[in-house]
């Protein structure tokens, strides 16, 4: 995968945790991936589980305007 | 076959969607882009249309101008022009024509003259000569000047003014003046007095390139007649008018046509190369004056003033054929006619790699077919997205996304609620009731009842099959998908011993009779058989009767479903929108699916009348025009007296269709049903069931959302609020949502989204 700079960056400020650990969730490297396509992100992450919170306007966001796009491709 | 696996964009194959052939076809049925008739009619190519949109606007400047492209002295044409274009104007058909020649006069009068005018042009290197004065040769001598070839015209007259006396005597006063101004500020060499015998000629001529002379001075010469198209005298180069050529108009279009030849000539080529299209044609134009109404013209008297010029203009009816735009909302939508359409769609088929910026398009046409009884030439747009949204996905270029969700649906359909059952004591039945799998989600109380009545009152056995009939992997253009869906059908029916369908919608209907065959009828047609039901409703008012898009064509169906409409007391009204003219309802093609807004206008297009209900016989229309506010209702809900639910959202449909099974398998084949539950319990908001309709997330998503998380621990909680988040990939699509445990084994959830995305670590 290219080392393309992080398309989004969400910083979970301590405010998260993770139900399974009990543990706060930090910002962590992340890839979207869609259609053979990979997007490299920092999202809130758990360090120990690996559960990766997706936030709502993100999913909405940015997130549906790149599905959009390659889908037309 | 996983017809479900997404796409690699990083896959390079296409296939083209027509051959040019098929394509140009296509496009030669669209009118569109025809001349208008008076612009076709008219030999000098003004194009009438455009002239008089300038007008309307009361652009003289502009309509000045066209005339001034047209011919170098345009008050020449005016004034002398016989107006052969208004014999071929739409408008004499009803009533007067356009008057094109008054119009012209009006504008060359009111409107400026070209600025910036007297740009050094520079001259071409060969020369012409133009020998003796008539009409003709006077405006020829100004088409080569306007060409840039130096130009010398040799006359026997004393004078510019003696010229324009004897050839152009109908021109007076300031006409006169300005076209004396036009030859004399010319740069053609006037040479008066000139002694124009055959020796003069021999002399001169080998001094220039091009030679033309005027008919008088040609037969002089002893030349004979020029050909008719290149104006070139036989076994000589000599240039001269046509035999044909009479008048004014003549006289314009000859010289246009001489000064083609002289190009050729000086290029050393053959006159007859490459002349294009020349003279009047034939417009294939197709223009509606079903609203027209007859008008006269305005009289010219001393000649329009600019108010006058204005009104005698705006007759016009600026000819133009839009007839598929004028009803169709997806061709207005895209604003763009089928020619068009149908070109960038062929152009979209063909890209490899890139933006595929028609996939919208393709994907949002109703597949009505409304389009091909409207259009003079049958021109067929659905045949056109229906065939693109086939050629791509068979080529994996279309994204599942546009339609997953209804895929899905169909599976459902033809999967966990999916039913193919003999009557009880028939093992073989004689009919088979096919209600569709929106009249189960809609209105199942009546599917219940309907089944049930033909069952006591047909004999030989009523077989039921609750399923999709496949149309929406038809119209997705999934062909894979729907040969299995119709192939699980064909096997349901045989097992049922191939019984005479009994359809309870058009759609499946029109598509069962396509891809199963066999006897097929509408419900509505043996409910006229048999006679209505104990306790139909009796309506008793005036409603509108909605044909389905599915019914276009087929008369026979029109009819028994008015029949059965009037013996259940509707007052029937017909509108324009009757019968073979219907338009659709927003559910065709899967529309919603790619566009809720269009698919809306779609609706609201279709059932604009809002003073009265609507009566369909589709229930996706009834549910679609209930989503817009209007009073609808499906016939089978008259027939059983069992109103439908309103509007239902798309979880709702889902359970509708599934305890239907359910109830009857339990009912009438005393089966017994495990039904699938969770033990534990979840509460929306209103805003969460909000959003689950807008992003189409169903209800049984965010239960196995909720059940996996009970069952991995799998999420978040917000240390500020205390709320839960989690998320479930299920298929191609990540479900999230927040929520709060209300109770033991009880949830809250008042948030919900998803994406298509994968999310992983890195
Ligand atoms: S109705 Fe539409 S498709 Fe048919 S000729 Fe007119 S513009 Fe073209
Ligand atoms: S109505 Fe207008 S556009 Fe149509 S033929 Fe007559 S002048 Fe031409
Ligand atoms: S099929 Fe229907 S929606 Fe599609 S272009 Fe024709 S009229 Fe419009
Ligand atoms: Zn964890």
């Amino acid at each position: 995968m290219s080392e393309v700079k992080s398309f989004y960056e969400v910083d979970p400020k301590g405010q998260f945790i993770c139900h399974k650990c009990g543990i706060p969730l930090v910002k962590s490297d992340a890839v979207f991936g869609y259609l053979n396509n990979a997007f490299p992100v920092e999202m809130p992450v758990c360090p120990k589980c690996g559960f990766v919170y997706v936030p709502e306007d993100l999913a909405l966001g940015k997130v549906l305007q790149v599905e959009k796009v390659l889908e037309d491709k | 076959m996983d017809h479900f696996k997404e796409r690699s964009t990083r896959y390079y194959r296409q296939t083209p969607l027509f051959t040019k052939e098929e394509l140009a076809e296509r496009e030669f049925k669209c009118v569109h882009e025809e001349p208008a008739f008076c612009y076709a009619a008219c030999p000098m190519k003004l194009d009438g249309r455009a002239f008089c949109a300038h007008i309307q606007k009361g652009d003289f400047t502009s309509a000045r101008a066209m005339l001034e492209r047209v011919t170098p002295f345009p008050l020449i044409l005016a004034s002398g022009c016989s107006g052969p274009c208004g014999e071929k104007c739409r408008l004499a058909e009803i009533g007067d024509s356009v008057d094109m020649p008054a119009l012209e006069r009006a504008a060359l009068r009111l409107g400026a003259p070209k600025a910036g005018k007297g740009l050094f042009k520079i001259k071409k290197k060969k020369s012409c000569a133009v020998f003796g004065a008539d009409l003709f040769s006077l405006i020829l001598a100004a088409e080569l000047d306007r060409k840039s070839y130096p130009t010398s015209f040799y006359v026997s007259e004393s004078s510019p003014e003696e010229i324009f006396e004897k050839y152009a005597p109908f021109l007076e006063g300031d006409d006169l003046n300005t076209e004396l101004k036009r030859l004399t500020s010319s740069d053609i060499k006037i040479y008066f007095d000139s002694a124009l015998s055959k020796e003069f000629f021999d002399e001169t001529k080998g001094n220039f390139d091009v030679i033309c002379a005027s008919a008088k001075f040609r037969d002089a010469l002893g030349f004979g007649s020029p050909d008719d198209i290149t104006l070139v005298c036989a076994g000589t180069s000599l240039i001269s008018s046509s035999d044909s050529c009479r008048d004014v108009l003549g006289a314009c279009f000859d010289a246009r046509r001489a000064a083609v030849s002289a190009d050729r000539l000086a290029q050393g080529l053959d006159p007859s190369n490459m002349r294009g299209e020349e003279g009047p044609i034939v417009s294939r134009l197709y223009t509606n004056l079903k609203n027209v109404l007859p008008s006269s013209r305005v009289p010219e008297d001393e000649g329009y003033t600019a108010e006058k010029a204005v009104e005698e203009a705006s007759r016009c009816i600026q000819c133009k054929c839009e007839e598929c735009i004028d009803s169709c909302v997806y061709l207005q939508y895209h604003k763009k006619y089928p020619k068009i359409l149908t070109r960038e769609i062929y152009n979209n088929v063909d890209i490899i790699m890139g933006d595929h910026m028609m996939n919208k398009a393709i994907n949002t046409c109703s597949l009505c077919g409304q389009c091909k009884i409207v259009c003079p030439n049958g021109y067929d747009v659905a045949e056109i997205c229906l065939k693109a949204r086939e050629n791509m996905v068979s080529v994996d270029k279309m994204s599942l996304a546009y339609h997953e969700f209804a895929l899905l649906d169909m599976l459902f359909s033809n999967g966990e609620a999916f039913l193919a059952k003999p009557q009880p004591g028939f093992e073989r039945c004689r009919y088979v009731f096919f209600p569709g799998c929106q009249a189960g989600a809609i209105a199942p109380e009546s599917v219940e009842k309907a089944y049930k009545d033909l069952c006591s009152r047909l004999p030989g056995g009523v077989g039921l099959v609750l399923g999709c009939c496949a149309a929406i992997a038809k119209w997705a253009g999934r062909t894979a998908l729907h040969d299995e869906a119709t192939a699980q059908l064909k096997k349901a029916l045989e097992s049922l011993g191939d019984p005479v369908i009994i359809a309870g919608c058009p759609t499946c209907m029109k598509m069962l009779s396509e891809d199963i065959g066999g006897e097929i009828k509408g419900i509505w047609e043996v409910l006229n058989e048999t006679g209505l039901p104990e306790g139909s409703a009796k309506l008793g008012r005036k409603i509108i009767l909605h044909d389905s898009c599915s019914a276009r064509g087929d008369v026979p169906m029109q009819d028994e479903v008015r029949a059965l409409a009037e013996s259940l007391g509707c007052d029937l009204v017909e509108t324009e929108l009757s019968r073979d003219m219907t338009s659709c309802c927003g559910y065709g093609g899967l529309v919603s699916n790619v566009n809720k807004d269009l698919a809306r206008k779609m609706a609201e297009n279709t059932a604009s009348d809002t003073s009265l209900p609507y009566l369909t016989y589709c229930m996706a229309c009834r549910d679609n025009f209930a989503k817009i506010g209007r009073e609808s209702m499906h016939i089978l809900e008259l027939v059983y007296d069992s109103p439908a639910h309103d509007c239902p959202g798309i979880s709702e449909k889902r359970k509708n269709r599934l305890e239907l099974k359910n109830r009857l398998l339990k009912e009438i084949w005393n089966e017994d049903v495990i039904e699938m539950t969770y033990d534990f319990k979840i509460d929306f908001t209103d805003e969460a069931k909000k959003q689950m309709e807008d992003r189409m997330i169903l209800d049984t998503d965010i239960y196995a959302l909720i059940d996996n998380f009970r069952n991995t621990g799998s999420g978040m909680i917000e240390s500020a609020t205390g709320k839960i988040n989690s998320c479930v990939r299920i298929g191609n699509v990540t479900f999230w949502a927040w929520f709060t445990e209300s109770g033991e084994n009880e949830y809250t959830v008042t948030t919900c989204y998803s994406h298509r995305m994968t999310i992983e670590t890195r």
